[in-house]
């Protein structure tokens, strides 16, 4: 163990036994409605894009879950991973875990819906083109990361692991973000996500405003969730290890 | 005239849906079975004082 001092703030914060008394998550209630209405304004009250037809409405679940895997998940990782590092508090550790979870999970749909909208407008599954690889390359990175978790026990030196590793796998989100600049690419430019304003028509441009919030949201109450099962389950270890 | 390819979209809707579905039913129960956990722990060391 590193020889200086490792604090974890957690177990006066979230109590095992509020955390076992605990019911319904509304917090995660509601974003599972926002998402569902998120669906529901997507499909019947959205227009329908003229060359790309209803397909391109896929565009409303991959761009906002794209978005808060790179922007917001994997972010979070490098931050709480660089915090971690310099603060050795386990609380940041359980951070970073819980959001490389939970962005996996989102980079899951981007490289699903993907290939299904690729399909049709491109004529193809899957092209090796630089954003495609790269993002598939930071999927198997982070599912390396919680694999990694799982195979070691010591809890310092699974977090201090997990730190660099979840730093390295962040410095790929600018490279992914201006991969369409820097690559040629079958992948379009950003058209929100750029100096200039959004090149979208309102009906459409406030669908995806409302689902980059439910998305967000969705994100929030899920890393909020597998954070405080994190805590839980090391209380738990702690107690069982005493 | 616009595409008839409104099944894609069906696809990749129900496919987000089943990847986020299954993803939160994963967390549900790891919390239930970590739960289940701490009330035994903290039963078994009530019992332990008594």
């Amino acid at each position: 163990m590193s020889e200086s001092v490792v604090r974890d703030s957690t177990p006066a914060t979230v109590p095992a036994e509020r955390y076992a008394a605990g019911g319904i998550d509304w917090l995660l209630v509601v974003a599972i409605l926002a998402v569902i209405g998120t669906f529901i304004r997507a499909i019947y009250f959205t227009p329908v894009e003229a060359t790309q037809g209803p397909a391109q409405k896929i565009f409303y679940v991959h761009a906002p879950s794209a978005f808060v895997a790179l922007y917001l998940a994997f972010a979070l990782v490098a931050v709480a991973s660089a915090l971690f590092l310099w603060l050795k508090d386990l609380k940041l550790d359980r951070v970073a875990a819980s959001s490389a979870e939970v962005g996996v999970v989102f980079t899951t749909v981007v490289l699903t819906t993907g290939p299904i909208w690729g399909k049709e407008i491109w004529g193809t599954w899957w092209t090796w083109d630089a954003r495609l690889t790269a993002t598939l390359f930071l999927w198997f990175l982070f599912v390396g990361y919680l694999v990694m978790r799982g195979a070691i026990e010591d809890r310092m030196m699974r977090a201090r692991y997990s730190a660099v590793l979840g730093l390295l796998g962040a410095l790929l989100i600018p490279f992914i973000h201006l991969s369409v600049y820097l690559f040629r690419t079958l992948h379009p430019m950003p058209i929100v996500l750029k100096p200039s304003a959004p090149s979208l028509p309102p009906g459409m441009l406030h669908t995806l405003l409302f689902a980059f919030g439910s998305f967000a949201l969705l994100y929030v109450a899920l890393l909020r969730f597998r954070y405080r099962l994190a805590a839980a389950r090391d209380e738990l270890d702690a107690r069982e290890g005493a | 005239m616009i595409p008839q390819n409104a099944g894609y979209f069906h696809a990749a809707y129900a496919v987000a849906a089943i990847v986020y579905g299954v993803y939160i039913v994963s967390l549900l129960r790891r919390s239930h079975t970590v739960k289940e956990k701490l009330l035994k722990s903290r039963e078994s060391s009530v019992a332990s004082r008594e």
